[in-house]
């Protein structure tokens, strides 16, 4: 277990700066998730951490101690790769003792290690299978039992579940995070799913374009957004966002519809203003409130997902009660929830 | 779904499943060419056991009314097959193995580790297997020949490696960089030094085409004959191939003996095509990363 010091970190590949100056402190014990669309930057970063990948500027400190310049090995690090990279002509047991094996430990410390691993994993009937007779699911699960018998200092996952059905994607999520819990690593887990973020993590940091949005716990960042990216990327279905002007306790929007607001902006009153809304904080009926068309009405069970026209905007809104709506009928929006977001319209900084 | 059921009257008409026209074409070209192979060794396996008289009876694929034996060991002797045997078997045991170990630690180190130069070596390494090594045959001589080693092992073998590394190098690079580049991280991370990785994960994952490379270059140079003529000058150096030359004389040829003494030559390499066929095994890497 360690610390992991990120500072100003900077990556390029020939002209094109993927990493631009990022800073994160990770604690001890901590599990952080690096979340962000394709292309933000976040698989770099790790692959930095790890010592897979040069750095062009900025320090990196595991447990204390600057790393830029040492290999993978010397890191001690462990990490679980998207497509699992198990040695496929090793079994289960010689993949997972793989590491201790060439770090010279006696084979009974070996084999005691394995055991105690795939114990926790559930892998014991498994441990004399090669890795093409196991399942996805399995197979990740030997990934992290091969990261688990080295005892790291840090945990690095990349993207570790998105080659599983959704199903076991779920489950494997509750696995690692109990696995968490139970080892009280460090860890660092890249993935483009804002669920996976919002559930496992105990600080989620936000990534664009090689830059840092946010950081914070998964609630900060869903109930305080810095700005309309990370506004947008959590939560789902993601948040609305409608723009116009304050007028009075209402928000004036571009059709001429007027929706009532719970609070107002402290800056920028009066002038123009992108408000933020989730799909849960609609009410949607037949009397009171802004008109909208619904456009694509989409049960899920539990609530209905109704997507509707609201002054040229369209905008997702969840509703709990059984509803009888049809494409092309109008109704009539109001807002219930008191947390209403405010945002500049040309900074998309959020206003408070 | 009602709409995508399959009709019934069709179930009837597809009783008989229609074979592809392609498909039929595709096997009468394989027979064919599958003769045109098999033939020569037919005539092989039926003149060596012929004696020279029923050679010149007989049309080339009547079989041997009476099985002439004696042919073998005629030839054996004939060709100083002791001399000529050992010292191919020396030349080849010792080239093959090292020729690939040496292109696979090669093509390991071009896919795998960053150099500054590395696409400008695979180059360099490419340009050999483009040289047609007849051009090169005087220019040898004259090198091997100022190192003095003219009729010697090192002398032939040295040449072998430099003509078979280029090939193989190539080969093996293009299968080392199709290797899931996380594999060769995970055992980095894992605490593998390169040797490791080359060691436990890359060799053990490339058998089927370190196999085929194995029979490829074992048949090649068993059966090399041009530099070892140019290479080879004394009679007690000489290899196989260089041995069936006793079997022509200017005057006369004893097709049985021929015969025999090549089926002796073969006989090797289809022995270590057997052992080794059956690493021809696909998908050793299933399982590795998903895909």
């Amino acid at each position: 277990m360690a610390t992991v010091q990120v500072s100003d970190l900077r990556k390029s590949f020939g002209a094109l700066e993927v990493v631009k100056g990022v800073s994160i402190d990770i604690r001890d014990g901590e599990f952080l998730i690096l979340v962000g669309p394709s292309g933000c930057g976040k698989s770099t970063l790790l692959r930095m951490i790890a010592g897979l990948e040069d750095i062009s500027a900025g320090r990196i400190d595991i447990g204390g101690r600057v790393v830029n310049t040492l290999s993978p090995k010397e890191r001690n690090i462990a990490m679980v790769f998207q497509n699992y990279a198990l040695y496929p002509q090793m079994t289960v047991g010689q993949n997972m003792g793989f590491s201790l094996e060439i770090s010279g430990m006696k084979k009974a410390e070996i084999d005691k290690k394995v055991s105690e691993a795939s114990e926790i994993l559930g892998l014991t009937p498994l441990l004399q299978r090669k890795p093409s007779q196991l399942s996805g699911g399995q197979r990740q699960r030997v990934a992290m039992g091969r990261a688990i018998v080295r005892d790291p200092d840090v945990f690095l996952f990349d993207e570790p579940l998105s080659n599983l059905d959704a199903k076991l994607r779920v489950q494997m999520r509750a696995e690692i995070k109990a696995l968490h819990q139970r080892l009280g690593s460090t860890i660092v887990y890249v993935t483009h799913d804002q669920v996976e973020a919002m559930t496992m993590a105990d600080r989620i940091v936000v990534l664009r374009g090689g830059c840092v949005e946010q950081i914070g716990t998964p609630l900060e960042l869903y109930d305080h957004p810095e700005n309309m990216f990370v506004a947008g990327f959590l939560g789902s279905p993601s948040m609305n966002f409608l723009r116009g002007r304050i007028e009075g306790q209402s928000l004036l929007l571009a059709g001429g519809e007027r929706l009532a607001l719970p609070s107002l902006p402290k800056a920028a009153s009066g002038g123009d203003v992108v408000v933020g809304i989730r799909p849960q904080g609609f009410a949607a009926g037949l009397q009171d409130g802004a008109r909208a068309t619904i456009k694509v009405v989409e049960p899920t069970g539990a609530d209905t997902h109704v997507l509707a026209d609201i002054g040229g905007t369209e905008i997702t809104c969840v509703v709990n009660d059984r509803v009888d709506f049809a494409p092309g009928q109008e109704i009539r929006l109001s807002i219930t929830s008191a947390k209403v977001h405010f945002f500049d319209p040309a900074s998309e900084a959020r206003l408070d | 779904m009602t709409a995508i059921a399959p009709r019934r009257e069709d179930d009837s008409l597809q009783l008989k499943p229609r074979r592809d026209p392609f498909l039929i074409i595709l096997w009468i070209i394989l027979v064919t060419f599958a003769l045109v192979w098999i033939a020569p060794v037919v005539l092989i396996a039926f003149t060596a056991l012929k004696s020279n008289a029923e050679v010149m009876a007989t049309s080339a694929f009547t079989p041997p009314q009476e099985i002439a034996w004696n042919n073998f060991s005629g030839a054996w002797a004939r060709g100083n097959f002791e001399t000529t045997f050992k010292n191919s078997v020396i030349i080849t045991v010792i080239k093959v193995p090292l020729g690939l170990m040496f292109s696979a630690m090669a093509a390991y180190a071009l896919a795998r580790i960053r150099l500054r130069f590395g696409k400008l070596l695979l180059l360099f390494f490419l340009f050999g297997a483009m040289i047609p090594f007849q051009v090169m045959l005087a220019p040898i001589f004259t090198l091997v020949n100022g190192f003095g080693l003219i009729d010697t092992y090192p002398g032939v073998i040295l040449p072998y490696l430099a003509f078979g590394v280029p090939y193989q190098v190539f080969i093996l690079h293009g299968f080392f960089k199709a290797v899931p580049k996380e594999l060769s991280e995970a055992a980095l991370i894992d605490g593998a030094s390169h040797v490791t990785v080359f060691r436990r994960i890359f060799l053990p994952i490339s058998l089927p085409v370190l196999a085929a490379l194995l029979i490829l270059d074992f048949v090649s140079t068993w059966n090399e004959f041009a530099m070892a003529l140019v290479l080879l000058q004394d009679r007690h150096m000489w290899t196989l191939p260089l041995g069936l030359m006793s079997f022509q004389g200017q005057f006369s040829t004893d097709y049985g003996q021929l015969n025999a003494a090549i089926a002796m030559t073969v006989f090797p390499a289809v022995l270590v095509y057997m052992i080794f066929q059956r690493y021809f095994v696909s998908g050793l890497t299933s399982g590795a990363v998903k895909g």
